[in-house]
């Protein structure tokens, strides 16, 4: 903490209020993480009666064994990859060309593109439109149907653009003095300037897709093809309806309960290990050097 | 020819015209410096002869090429930008290289040239640091290696000084003239610092308002003046004015002011018809002698302050209710400066302007 010596009463009272407020916050989002995991980790009957609070209750593995030799689970996990990586990179190879594109003072009619874009953020043709769209392209129960049905989005597009748009002009002059044409302006310079919020649009993309369930429950039929969030719906509906596995003794060692967290907290690992990968591009003063203000 | 000829270039805005048609020859090697105040359309100029900036109408030629509608790449001319523009992802060396890798140059080429100008300017030592890591002077030296290494027909230099300290300023100045001098190079410089214009060009152009007010060499500006606004550009501190009026007496002209009357030399333009037309009367701070004890001829005077520089002190004072500066030797002692009660000037060091329109009325054989 920083030395408080200098800070009036006040400001110390409001510092401290700040640290329990913020405190309180990193546990409310903490918790459910460590919640969900002592239950993956306890046995049925302590999940249902309730008991588990913080740490797992008669500890056990018996929900992880049992989602991890479904091959069902591994296939949609697999999709998942697909849908994320695919999805990913098709979004990053539309939004960043065309966020260069709105941000730049020489594209004729700027500013009606520039409206038509924000406008898909305030309107859209609703569900049944795109789903008979979806069909009549021929993108139903396809891995390219989710990857370039949700490819463009609007607000990436604008945040991308609006970080362009504040790199200053002049190392795009200083490119093109150098011979650089408008691809290589946008390879050479925009792209590796603009990192912190590229990283940031990927981040967007990658846990939206990650965590995409409805539209892929919408679209695809095909059960070797769901992802992972739709086969974690899939087993908690098998697993609630069936009631001899409710009730045997058997499935004292896990149950609907347990094996729902497995499966959750199997679904945020990748995403929990994919965000520190790509912190280091959050970074602030990238452009720090380049030019004299 | 490896020159840059513009003719009747005006640049418009929508309807708001910034540059009114102007005209100007640059020779080939040599160093042109467009000045003038913010605003007067010198970047404009030179951007339009980068390509940065469409022309709305006239012609452009470099090397007897019209580029009016050529891409900037092709023109093949570099520029310096005033906040350097170096590619902070980029470290020293690949700064430098850029131009070179974009144009696809062979690798032992791109590390040969480079080498060379990095030795040039001294940054051996740096190629492999980032901008970040460098010092002002360092980067503005970078940005200039990214120019020269093109070997291009025009260096274009858009106020490349006026981001460092004065100290700084004072050695890049060197090392540009240096540096044109070994290369060469056709270069057009721009500045809004007249010291800067001064000491780096063989011409300078002198700009106000989107117009052309005068060019020529350095000493033809500071000597010969076309206008009050040349005149109080060039020089530094800069020509003092004095507002008076013609008298005709015999064969005679004289300034008068306040009490005072100055004997006028022979100008042209102006005769015994011109009684009582109202002049300005410049007169550079340089120009002017101090006395401690005023004589008859001498003009009055109170000091507010005295600036000391070293080896010389500016001496400010109030001429008819507006500042008047002095430049003086100190002779490394300041106390007969504050004896200074009374200013003379030569008749012949003074230079008239008219007082509506500002143009000079200068010696016959000096006018065209």
């Amino acid at each position: 903490m920083a030395n408080m010596n200098l800070y009036s009463r006040g400001d110390k009272f409001f510092v401290r209020i700040n640290m329990v407020l913020v405190g309180l916050f990193t546990l409310a989002t903490l918790y459910p993480f460590i919640y969900i995991a002592a239950v993956s980790l306890s046995s049925g009957m302590a999940a249902r009666s309730g008991v588990v609070v913080l740490t797992p209750v008669e500890a056990t593995f018996a929900a992880y064994q049992q989602i991890l030799v479904d091959p069902d689970f591994w296939n949609s996990y697999l999709n998942t990859f697909i849908y994320t990586i695919g999805g990913t990179i098709m979004s990053l190879l539309l939004v960043i060309p065309a966020a260069y594109a709105l941000s730049r003072p020489q594209l004729i009619g700027r500013r009606f593109w520039n409206l038509m874009v924000a406008f898909t953020m305030w309107f859209n043709a609703g569900m049944i439109p795109f789903w008979l769209n979806m069909r009549d392209l021929g993108l139903l129960d396809s891995y390219f149907g989710i990857i370039i049905g949700f490819a463009v989005n609007a607000f990436n597009i604008i945040l991308l653009r609006n970080f362009f748009e504040s790199i200053p002009r002049s190392f795009e002059e200083a490119a093109r003095m150098d011979g650089a044409n408008e691809f290589q302006v946008l390879w050479k310079v925009f792209i590796p300037l603009s990192k912190p919020a590229i990283a940031t649009i990927t981040l967007f993309c990658v846990v939206a897709r990650w965590n995409g369930f409805f539209w892929a429950m919408i679209l695809l039929q095909d059960e070797g093809k769901i992802p992972l969030q739709v086969y974690l719906r899939k087993t908690i509906a098998e697993l609630s309806d069936d009631h001899e596995f409710s009730s045997t003794l058997l499935s004292s060692l896990y149950s609907a309960e347990t094996v729902n967290a497995a499966i959750i907290v199997c679904s945020i690992i990748p995403v929990l290990l994919f965000y520190p990968f790509i912190q280091k591009y959050f970074n602030k003063g990238i452009l720090l050097g380049g030019v004299k203000e | 020819m490896s020159g840059v000829t513009l003719e009747k270039i005006v640049k418009s805005y929508g309807k708001i015209e910034v540059v009114h048609g102007i005209d100007l020859v640059v020779a080939e090697k040599e160093f042109v410096v467009l000045v003038g105040p913010s605003g007067c359309g010198k970047s404009t100029t030179l951007r339009m002869v980068a390509g940065l900036e469409e022309i709305s109408a006239g012609r452009i030629t470099i090397d007897d090429r019209v580029v009016n509608e050529v891409a900037p790449k092709d023109r093949d001319v570099a520029m310096v930008f005033q906040n350097y523009a170096l590619y902070p992802h980029l470290n020293v060396k690949e700064n430098i290289a850029f131009g070179l890798r974009i144009r696809k140059e062979s690798k032992a080429n791109i590390e040969k040239q480079v080498a060379e100008v990095a030795e040039i300017l001294g940054l051996t030592e740096y190629l492999e640091r980032r901008p970040a890591d460098l010092s002002g002077g360092q980067r503005q030296r970078v940005a200039m290696g990214r120019a020269i290494v093109r070997h291009p027909k025009v260096f274009l230099f858009d106020e490349p000084l006026s981001n460092l300290d004065a100290k700084l300023r004072t050695q890049m100045r060197a090392e540009i003239k240096r540096l044109h001098k070994r290369l060469g190079v056709t270069s057009i410089y721009v500045t809004h610092d007249q010291v800067e214009a001064m000491t780096l060009a063989d011409r300078i152009v002198v700009m106000c308002d989107g117009r052309i007010e005068q060019v020529g060499t350095p000493m033809d500006l500071f000597n010969h003046p076309k206008n009050l606004f040349v005149a109080s550009f060039i020089g530094s501190p800069p020509m003092n004015q004095i507002q008076a009026e013609v008298e005709a007496s015999g064969d005679k002209l004289f300034a008068k002011f306040g009490a005072h009357r100055l004997e006028l030399p022979m100008l042209h333009e102006l005769g015994a018809n011109d009684h009582g037309r109202k002049v300005t009367l410049g007169i550079r701070p340089e120009h002017i002698m101090t006395q401690a004890d005023p004589d008859t001829d001498a003009i009055e005077v109170e000091l507010d302050l005295i600036e000391t520089l070293g080896s010389e002190a500016l001496l400010h004072t109030t001429v008819m209710g507006k500042p008047f500066v002095v430049k003086t030797e100190t002779r490394g002692d300041l106390s007969h400066l504050e004896n200074v009660r009374a200013l003379h000037f030569k008749p012949d060091m003074l230079k008239v302007f008219d007082g509506v329109n500002g143009d000079v009325f200068d010696h016959p054989e000096r006018l065209k």
